[in-house]
Order: structure tokens, then C-alpha cells, then sequence
């Protein structure tokens, strides 16, 4: 007997009411609550082609319409206590149109078709998505990019989402952090590499959204709109980024430089499948130059101070460079002109070392070069 | 602070939102009046089931809508819930926590035990 697994809830309500599953080889279906049997809930379910399914995430197509296509040669039942296990498709031999499980007409998931592209496609791919539109010099007569400066900028907006992830995951209380997945949630996917228009590319988080239908990235992003919200006043810029000092805003410079360096400015534009607009925000070239001399003239802005515990593991007294063996791995840092002195720590014995962590670019290769400068040391 | 459900560590989750503020939400019920059965969680009307992509602290809220319209032109065209009415439910301070989720008017309502609510329901109100 054919089977189907619940995948993503579309519309809940006490449960979910309407949901898209797969069977074993990857066919798509929705199911819809219908009323119990047996005192187990049971669903009305019919196979439907991807493109409908798109449009009925999109808010272009009913639910009606979507099933009765969808169930015109064959539509099932299944029942049971439990989604997480696969459910058993019982086919029916009655016509659908008068089975009167059908949901009335007019049921469609978003009230307002999607203008922007940001939205239609994060509704579309039920997940979100960000739009980024850059117009270096070379975009001006046609839809063209370096490709050095679509790989820098790529990398760097990447980093900024991470490090953003990384700010906004240390304001949740420990539980809230430990009951979150973080694995890879701060990776976005190209999907779109050059979207109409002057260059555009859209990118979907790597992950599917959380169980209520809500990505992980939305947290890193809402940090990166603080940044963009005043891009036009780098005194009001400057007061935001200081209240993100840290990696962050290390990674929001090395952006900015960047844009200055390639002469554009950037837009993006993010959104998630609930929501009724995208969020949008630009700097434009003319606002890159003020922003970066007024950023540049901060020191540390983008170091993090990080505490170290482990075995003193070497030392080169002539360039300051040392070695710190954690339970994590090898540690390697430095100390700077006038920093803390290594003499009299012993090779082997246990400290504790108090680092500044600052992440430089390394140059043309959109990687990221940690160092660690020793502020103090005492023993552990 | 005690709720009229059992809810697990951690739950409501803190993005709940405490309701300090009057405001209004709508939940579909069986009958007019509605009685106590149209206020049950989901885990309360069904203590065995696993629901997929819900968790426990959701299961154990009440679903509300923040806009009629949503109860209107979307839950009430779906065959499980077109027999339901809507009753207009006033939520003053002290009514419990909220939060959205799943689809935007979606809001999951975790109520006190204290609230009566019933005494703030009416069904055919605007």
C-alpha cells in the first residue's frame, strides 16, 4: 500500500488543517483535515503536480482547485494518531466533486499575490529568502558582473549573516539556545545566480524553516537590517554599530570596503513565507565612503573578547606568537607591541588567557583569518 | 504564574508575548454559547497523539486568529472546521501569554488559569 510523510504544515489551526507530503519516491501530495473515523483524524489526500503545488504556496491557486485537479482520477483517505509516521493512502472510488470532503472554494494561503520578488519567492519556495542587487560600474550598459566582485560579495554577505547569527544567538537564554538547531543555520544556497534586472541574485537559507514555519536566519537578518536601517547618516550608523561591536560589525566594515573598493552600492531585500512584505534595505554608492571613514576610525571595532583555558603549548619570544592547548584544539595567537609578557609561563603548565579575537580578510580569497591577541594571562 | 494547561520547561517560550494590553483575537467554537470543551488544547482533546512539526508547548495553546477575516475566508472553507463559529474573545491584561506563529494572524494563546474565559467570548459580536 502506498504511503505518504508529512513534510511542511501550510495552514494550522489546533493541528495542522492543510499539509504537503511525499511518498517513498518523491511524489508530492496535500492532505487536508477532514472530519474523524473511528476516532482517528483522518485526511483527504490527492498527488498534485509541483507547478500547481507552487502556486497554491504563492496565493495564485485555491485549495478546491488544487485537490479536484489534482484528485480527478484518483484521491485517498488516510487516518491516523500520528504525523511523524508515514500514513497509509486507502484509495477511493467515489468522484471527489461529491464526496463532500471538499473544502469550499475561494481557500488560498496568501490574500495578496506577491509584487516583490523577495516574497513571491520565499511563499514559492516556503522558506526564506534574500535578494541582493549590487550595480557595479560594469552593470550599467548590461546585466554583467565581474566575476570577482560576485564572489566577493557573496562571501562577504555571507559572513556578515554569520557573524549576525552568531550576535543574535548569544542574547537567548541558554535554554532557548540549546533547543535550537544550529547546525549550518546561518548558510544561504544561491538559487537564483542572476535574476532580471540590474545584478541580481537570490539566495534561500539552506535550511527549511523551524517547526513554526519560521527560519533560523530571520534572526541574523533583522541584526543586518539594524545596520542598513540608517545607511544614509554615519553618525546614526556609527551609534548602531557600536552597539553590535564584535564580529558583526567587523564583518559589516569589511563589507562596506568592499563596495567602496568595486563602486557599487547594495540593496537586498529579505522575506519570509508569512510575511505580507519584504523588508528592504540600500546603501547606495555615494553613502559606502562616509560610512567606511567614520567606521575605519573606531579601534577594535570587530574584536571579540574571548577567554582561553588550556596547556602553554609553545612560544617564539621573538615574535610574540604563542600556543594554547584547550580542550577545543590548539589555540595560536600573538601578543601585541606593549601587551602582557610570555616570560616565566612554562611549557606544559595550565593558564588561563584572556584574548581579544579579531578576523581579518584574507585578501582576495573571501576567507576569514582569526587571530588572537593576549590581553592577560594568570594561572589555572 | 499558573496556566490552565500543564505546559512543559521553557513553555510558553519567551518570544511569547505577556498580554498587558487589551486586545482582541477570534476562536472558532462548536456552539453558541460556547462551552468549556471549545477551549480544550490540543493535547487536552487528544492526550495520545503525536502531532508532526509541533511541539509540545504549541499543542498545549490555544489557536486564535488576530483577524477575523482570516477565520472568515480560510478556516471556515476547510471541511474539518466549517461547521464552527467564530466568537470574538477580549483579552484584558493578566489573560495570558501570546505569540504568532505558523501563518501571519495565527497566534497561539497560552491561557491562565485564572482568566474565565468564556465570560470574555461572545459569538456574533464584531
Amino acid at each position: 500500500m502506498k504511503t505518504i510523510r508529512h513534510t511542511t504544515t501550510l495552514f494550522y489551526y489546533d493541528g495542522p488543517q492543510v499539509f504537503e507530503a511525499r511518498d517513498g519516491i518523491g511524489g508530492h501530495y496535500i492532505a487536508v483535515l477532514v472530519e474523524p473515523q473511528d476516532g482517528l483524524d483522518s485526511y483527504l489526500v490527492a498527488g498534485v503536480a509541483p507547478e500547481r503545488l507552487r502556486q497554491f504556496r504563492a496565493g495564485t491557486l485555491d485549495l478546491r482547485t488544487l485537490l479536484t485537479e489534482g484528485g480527478a482520477e484518483e484521491w485517498y483517505l488516510a487516518r491516523g494518531a500520528d504525523l511523524e509516521q508515514p500514513l497509509a493512502l486507502v484509495p477511493q472510488t467515489v468522484p471527489l466533486a461529491g464526496s463532500g470532503f471538499l473544502p469550499d472554494a475561494g481557500f488560498v494561503l496568501h490574500d495578496r499575490p506577491a509584487e516583490e520578488l523577495a516574497l513571491r519567492e520565499a511563499r514559492e519556495r516556503n522558506n526564506l529568502v534574500l535578494e541582493i542587487a549590487a550595480e557595479p560600474p560594469e552593470a550599467a550598459e548590461e546585466h554583467r558582473i565581474r566575476v570577482g566582485t560576485l564572489i566577493g560579495l557573496l562571501g562577504h554577505v555571507q559572513m556578515m549573516i554569520k557573524h549576525a547569527y552568531g550576535a543574535a544567538l548569544r542574547t537567548l537564554s541558554p535554554d532557548d539556545r540549546r533547543a535550537i538547531d544550529k547546525t549550518d543555520a546561518h548558510m544561504m544556497d544561491v538559487v537564483i545566480p542572476a535574476a532580471a534586472g540590474s545584478f541580481r541574485v537570490v539566495l534561500e537559507a539552506a535550511k527549511t524553516p523551524d517547526l513554526l514555519g519560521q527560519s533560523e536566519l530571520a534572526r541574523a537578518l533583522r541584526r543586518v537590517d539594524e545596520l542598513f536601517e540608517n545607511a544614509g547618516s554615519p553618525e546614526q550608523t556609527l551609534a548602531t554599530v557600536k552597539a553590535h561591536r564584535g564580529h558583526l560589525a567587523g564583518a559589516y566594515l569589511r563589507l562596506l570596503r568592499f563596495l567602496a573598493q568595486h563602486k557599487t552600492g547594495l540593496r537586498y531585500s529579505w522575506a519570509e513565507p508569512g510575511f505580507t512584505k519584504p523588508n528592504c534595505r540600500a546603501v547606495a554608492e555615494v553613502e559606502v565612503g562616509p560610512l567606511v571613514d567614520v567606521l575605519s576610525g573606531i579601534s577594535n571595532l570587530g574584536g571579540e573578547a574571548v577567554t582561553l583555558v588550556g596547556e602553554f603549548e609553545k612560544v617564539n619570544r621573538g615574535t610574540g606568537a604563542w600556543g594554547l592547548l584547550t580542550a577545543e584544539g590548539l589555540y595560536s595567537g600573538k601578543v601585541r607591541e606593549g601587551g602582557p609578557s610570555l616570560d616565566g609561563l612554562k611549557v606544559g603548565g595550565r593558564y588561563k588567557f584572556s584574548c581579544v579575537e579579531e578576523i581579518e580578510e584574507v585578501e582576495g580569497t573571501g576567507r576569514e583569518q582569526h587571530t588572537f591577541y593576549l590581553t592577560e594571562h594568570e594561572p589555572a | 504564574m499558573s496556566y490552565r494547561d500543564f505546559l512543559p520547561e521553557g513553555c510558553p517560550p519567551d518570544a511569547a508575548e505577556e498580554i498587558g494590553t487589551e486586545q482582541i483575537v477570534f476562536r472558532l467554537v462548536r456552539t453558541d454559547p460556547p462551552t468549556a470543551q471549545d477551549f480544550l488544547s490540543q493535547r487536552q482533546e487528544k492526550p495520545e497523539r503525536v502531532f508532526a512539526g509541533v511541539s509540545e508547548c504549541e499543542a498545549r495553546g490555544l489557536s486564535v486568529f488576530a483577524e477575523r477575516r482570516d477565520a472568515e475566508a480560510k478556516a471556515l472553507k476547510l471541511p474539518h472546521l466549517k461547521n464552527r463559529k467564530i466568537c470574538r474573545v477580549l483579552l484584558p491584561a493578566g489573560a495570558g501569554r501570546i505569540q504568532q506563529t505558523f501563518q501571519p494572524s495565527h497566534h497561539t494563546w497560552w491561557p491562565l488559569a485564572a482568566f474565565d474565559i468564556q465570560a470574555h467570548c461572545g459569538v456574533g459580536t464584531a
